[in-house]
């Protein structure tokens, strides 16, 4: 009895968790051991239910629905429990994990004293929350009402640390991620002016009657959805607040920003893309052709952009700008391959990014220096560090039996079927420049010759070490056994399509 | 199946166990570095042999929903033998030569590296393994362009790795491509795309060829091989002039005889322009090199020409210009990296590295030159050395395909050979033996730096004057294909 009540209450409490844990926190703020060993263990947690909840939804056919507080859909929020969610959940839970086990006793030294650092696990774990919930959720109103969580709590993650130059990038952030909020909401609003309702469902076969009869209204709409967006997931033009605040941010929350935060603003893209408008509408604006270009544009310019930076995390980046175009070109696509690679490659991404951060936070703690040409000497007296920093760049690159060659595979598969030859051209050019901007800092930290400096450099605790290991074997874990991620998101990609 | 492993394994596990032996202990280290050569050497011939002799054996595993088979056909099993045998001599080479550089542990730890993964794009059993390797290839032997650190080292390093990685890319498009049409990338004696009709195959083909002919250097895509001569003679030698090249020209002649195959090829427009693409650059490549004043340049620019020499034979898709083909493989690769090494002593013994003043360095270094003659002599194609069979093979090939144009650039191509090293030869024995010249070749660093150099020379004369010995491996590629 206990147990089924758990397990079909399960979406909830991997919804809920996060956020009751974010408002024990601040009650305990003066032990900070504790409040660490309560997220580490909430992030243990997480990832169990959403092991849990794939193991049920891989058992399942169809998608099922929760409808919060027994109010069922035109009137409740309505939870949708199918393999997209349980893949994206199943994501955030697994990039949560080494992130919040890396902060154990590593923080303060960034943030500032323990009030400080609880008021960042605050606002990690409603990040958290949120973007488990943007899974989950079926009804228009809560995908805006949790963008806007994981939008402020993000701000905050990014002024974490007392500097005037985060609080600027902070704000700049908050400005224009309010201006992307407006313009969704204002979709969603002539989406309800036009359908009468919210949730997708009904939102979606009720847009299949109407909308050849308001053509102006829907293409509007659209537009407030792809503009807004836009700006949230830092597609390029569109991204000049996100080099500055994932580069000013504390290394774990740039973490978990370049590698999860946009992917939710993604995966709220998508739904209402494919779940509410449905591929007919988006054939006939042609947007497919559109989020390919946008795509293409910011693979090549974001990775250019990335190559002449010096500063390693603003580098990093400029690489997430870069990466964000793969996952607009494999929406694009509109085939079961691409969006099954473009699926496979955020979580890869997710990863990989998360990775590269937090390693490039240790090599910037340790040393001090921040710019990439001075990290010379580096490889030899963190060999550890600089070992990870090295998978997950070949990662980034996509060397066949690390993660991201299966992504890009399957990318250019669906790149070759729809025989759109620009998608699969900045596909490989994005490999390249890829190499370009990452191998120096390798070639650099291995084969430059050592400063007198460097003596005293050396890995990091044990903390930090076992959640770098983990990222590393995650990403070798992903090139070499890809299937059950990639069978998670061959479905989702299938149940994507063949909706609306 | 123990050798092939032990083919593929001694480098890495040399190579890792280099790279835990400390700077100082340098008896040690060049003790490991030989072993496992010699033990990676002797695995590959014991392979290699085996599959002449038609016997297949494969290692095959599944990874990422991919199948990942090694094992050699006897294309496979040529390239091995040649790249391993060669990579013996280079590392005696290095003993000699390194002994006066630094970074010893970092050069071997990767010249050990490079060769398993030279062995792995040699028995690669499909499409999958060759690009994973022919990538890997790049990444290996990147810290061995740039050993110098100088600036302009690291210069070519980027410039290496920017080609290379294009046309790796290049490759995995074409793969996936020829993956989405026919659904199996394996290697076997029938081709892939055998008895396929589409009229995309032109533009996978030049995806291929682009791709491959990165490392193969075909014009224009050669810029990258001379200013690569800035690593340490030994690399430029086995590495730019062997190794890494042919790893090129083996991709190009996979795609041609076992994804396209040669019927397929003879149907399709763009490979009827590849014979001319070949020509040109036989030509242009060697006319370059005449006017290259920088030995090491010259020798490059020469490199990119002879490498064509393989792939025109191949382009010619007769199986006496497949033979022709392999022979040169063999022959080239024997000579060419006795050149190397005897540029790399003379600039070592005198520090000259221009032509212009090598006048009367053969008085000096008379065992090098004279080497070094003979060698020049072989890439002229003339009778005592192992060339003019090679030569003696394209030609045939190319008149038999309907193409009496290709010897007329072969015998053009020998000529210009003759004006690009014979001066320098005569050159460094004119004027009169003085009484100050000291002679340069003693002690036991230049022992280790000409005997490898010497040997490959009688190896060259010896295969010159017995061509059958090298015949059956020969026999067996062509007769795979055809």
């Amino acid at each position: 009895m206990m147990t089924t009540a758990i397990s079909s209450n399960l979406p909830v409490f991997v919804v809920i968790a996060p956020f009751i844990v974010a408002f024990i926190l601040p009650t305990i703020s003066r032990r900070l051991r504790l409040v660490e060993s309560l997220t580490l263990v909430l992030s243990i947690l997480l990832v169990v239910g959403a092991g849990l909840l794939t193991h049920y939804v891989k058992a399942q056919d169809t998608a099922t629905f929760y409808s919060m507080g027994g109010w069922t859909a035109p009137w409740g929020i309505e939870l949708k429990i199918d393999s997209l969610s349980a893949f994206f959940v199943l994501v955030v839970a697994g990039v949560s994990l080494p992130v919040s086990m890396f902060s154990v006793a590593n923080l303060s030294g960034e943030v500032g004293n323990s009030y400080r650092t609880t008021r960042f696990y605050v606002l990690y774990l409603i990040l958290i929350g949120a973007l488990a919930g943007i899974a989950f959720t079926n009804d228009m109103f809560n995908v805006f009402v949790l963008i806007e969580v994981a939008t402020l709590s993000s701000c905050g993650l990014v002024s974490a640390r007392n500097e005037p130059v985060a609080a600027h990038a902070s704000f700049t952030y908050l400005i224009l991620s309010t201006l992307g909020s407006t313009l969704v909401l204002g979709g969603i609003g002539l989406i309800y002016i036009l359908t009468g309702h919210l949730n997708m469902r009904h939102v979606s076969a009720e847009l299949a009657q109407v909308w050849q009869s308001s053509p102006h209204v829907v293409w509007m709409a659209i537009s407030f959805f792809l503009v807004g967006f836009g700006v949230k997931t830092a597609i390029f033009p569109l991204h000049i607040w996100l080099p500055d605040a994932h580069s000013t941010a504390p290394s774990p929350a740039s973490a978990i920003l370049s590698g999860l935060a946009v992917k939710g603003f993604l995966l709220c893209l998508l739904k209402v893309l494919y779940n509410v408008f449905g591929h007919s509408i988006i054939f006939e604006f042609g947007i497919d052709r559109l989020l390919v270009l946008a795509g293409s544009i910011a693979i090549v310019a974001g990775s250019i952009f990335a190559i002449a930076q010096d500063e390693l995390k603003r580098r990093l980046a400029y690489s997430t700008v870069a990466q964000m175009g793969y996952l607009f070109l494999g929406l694009g696509l509109m085939n079961t391959q691409g969006l099954k690679g473009a699926l496979f490659y955020l979580a890869s991404h997710a990863i990989i990014k998360s990775a590269l951060f937090l390693t490039s936070g240790v090599i910037i703690s340790t040393t001090g220096k921040k710019n990439v040409r001075d990290l010379a000497g580096v490889g030899r007296k963190m060999p550890l560090t600089m070992a990870v920093f090295t998978i997950s760049s070949l990662g980034l690159i996509g060397i066949p039996l690390f993660s991201g060659f299966i992504g890009k595979w399957h990318l250019l598969l669906g790149g070759l079927e729809t025989g759109n030859f620009i998608s699969v051209l900045t596909i490989i050019a994005g490999s390249v420049l890829c190499a370009a901007y990452l191998l120096p800092v390798i070639r650099i930290a291995y084969f430059g010759s050592a400063p007198e400096e460097s003596k005293g450099w050396k890995d990091p605790g044990l903390p930090q070490k076992t959640s770098l290991v983990l990222l590393a074997a995650l990403i070798l874990f992903l090139g070499v056994f890809p299937d059950p991620i990639l069978e998670l998101a061959g479905s989702a990609a299938v149940n994507l399509l063949s909706s609306g | 199946m123990l050798f092939l492993i032990l083919a593929l394994l001694s480098g890495v596990v040399g190579g890792l166990i280099v790279a835990a032996i400390p700077e100082s202990r340098e008896r040690l280290r060049n003790l490991i570095v030989i072993l496992f050569t010699a033990l990676g050497t002797l695995s590959c011939w014991v392979v290699g042999i085996s599959a002449f002799s038609g016997q297949s054996i494969m290692l095959v595993g599944h990874i990422a929903g991919f199948t990942f088979s090694l094992g050699p056909d006897p294309l496979g099993a040529l390239f091995g033998i040649i790249a391993s045998s060669l990579w013996m001599f280079a590392a005696v080479y290095s003993f000699g030569y390194m002994s006066e550089k630094k970074r010893h542990r970092t050069y071997f730890t990767f010249f050990l590296l490079s060769f398993s993964v030279t062995l792995g794009v040699a028995f690669s059993g499909n499409l999958i393994v060759l690009y994973l390797f022919y990538e890997l290839l790049t990444f290996t032997t990147y810290p061995l362009v740039i050993h110098e650190r100088t600036p302009e080292a690291v210069k070519a390093g980027k410039k290496y790795f920017l080609y290379s990685l294009s046309g790796a890319g290049a490759i995995l498009v074409a793969v996936v491509f020829t993956y989405s049409m026919s659904g199996n990338l394996s290697f076997s004696d029938k081709p892939i795309l055998a008895g396929s009709v589409d009229p995309r195959l032109n533009w996978l083909l030049v995806l291929f060829i682009v791709g491959f002919g990165v490392k193969a250097a075909i014009m224009p895509l050669h810029r990258w091989l001379p200013s690569a001569m800035v690593a340490p003679t030994p690399v430029s030698a086995l590495l730019h002039a062997v190794a890494v090249v042919y790893s090129g020209v083996y991709g190009v002649l996979r795609v041609i005889y076992s994804v396209f195959g040669h019927e397929l090829i003879s149907q399709l427009s763009f490979g009827r322009v590849l014979p001319w693409i070949a020509a040109f650059t036989i030509l242009v490549g060697v006319i370059i090199a005449t006017r290259q004043d920088i030995l090491k340049r010259r020798l490059a620019y020469h490199t990119i020409s002879q490498l064509s020499y393989i792939l025109l034979g191949a382009f010619t898709l007769q199986p006496l210009g497949l033979a022709g083909a392999m022979l040169h493989m063999i022959s080239y690769s024997i000579l060419k990296v006795a050149l190397f090494f005897s540029a790399g002593i003379i600039s070592e013994q005198t520090g000259e590295t221009e032509i212009s003043k090598m006048i009367g360095v053969g008085w000096s270094l008379p065992k090098t030159m004279t080497i070094f003659g003979v060698a020049s002599l072989g890439m002229i194609g003339m009778l005592p050395l192992n060339t003019f069979w090679s030569k003696y093979y394209l030609m045939q090939g190319g008149v038999e395909g309907g193409r009496w144009q290709v010897a007329v650039v072969l015998i053009c191509s020998g000529i210009v050979n003759a004006f690009c090293f014979i001066p320098t030869v005569v050159d460094a024995f004119r004027g009169k033996r003085t009484e100050g010249v000291l002679n340069k070749e003693r002690g036991k660093r230049l022992f280790l730096m000409l005997t490898p150099t010497a040997i490959l020379a009688v190896v060259a004369i010896f295969i010159g004057l017995w061509p059958g010995s090298v015949w059956p491996g020969v026999e067996a590629v062509v007769d795979w294909f055809f």
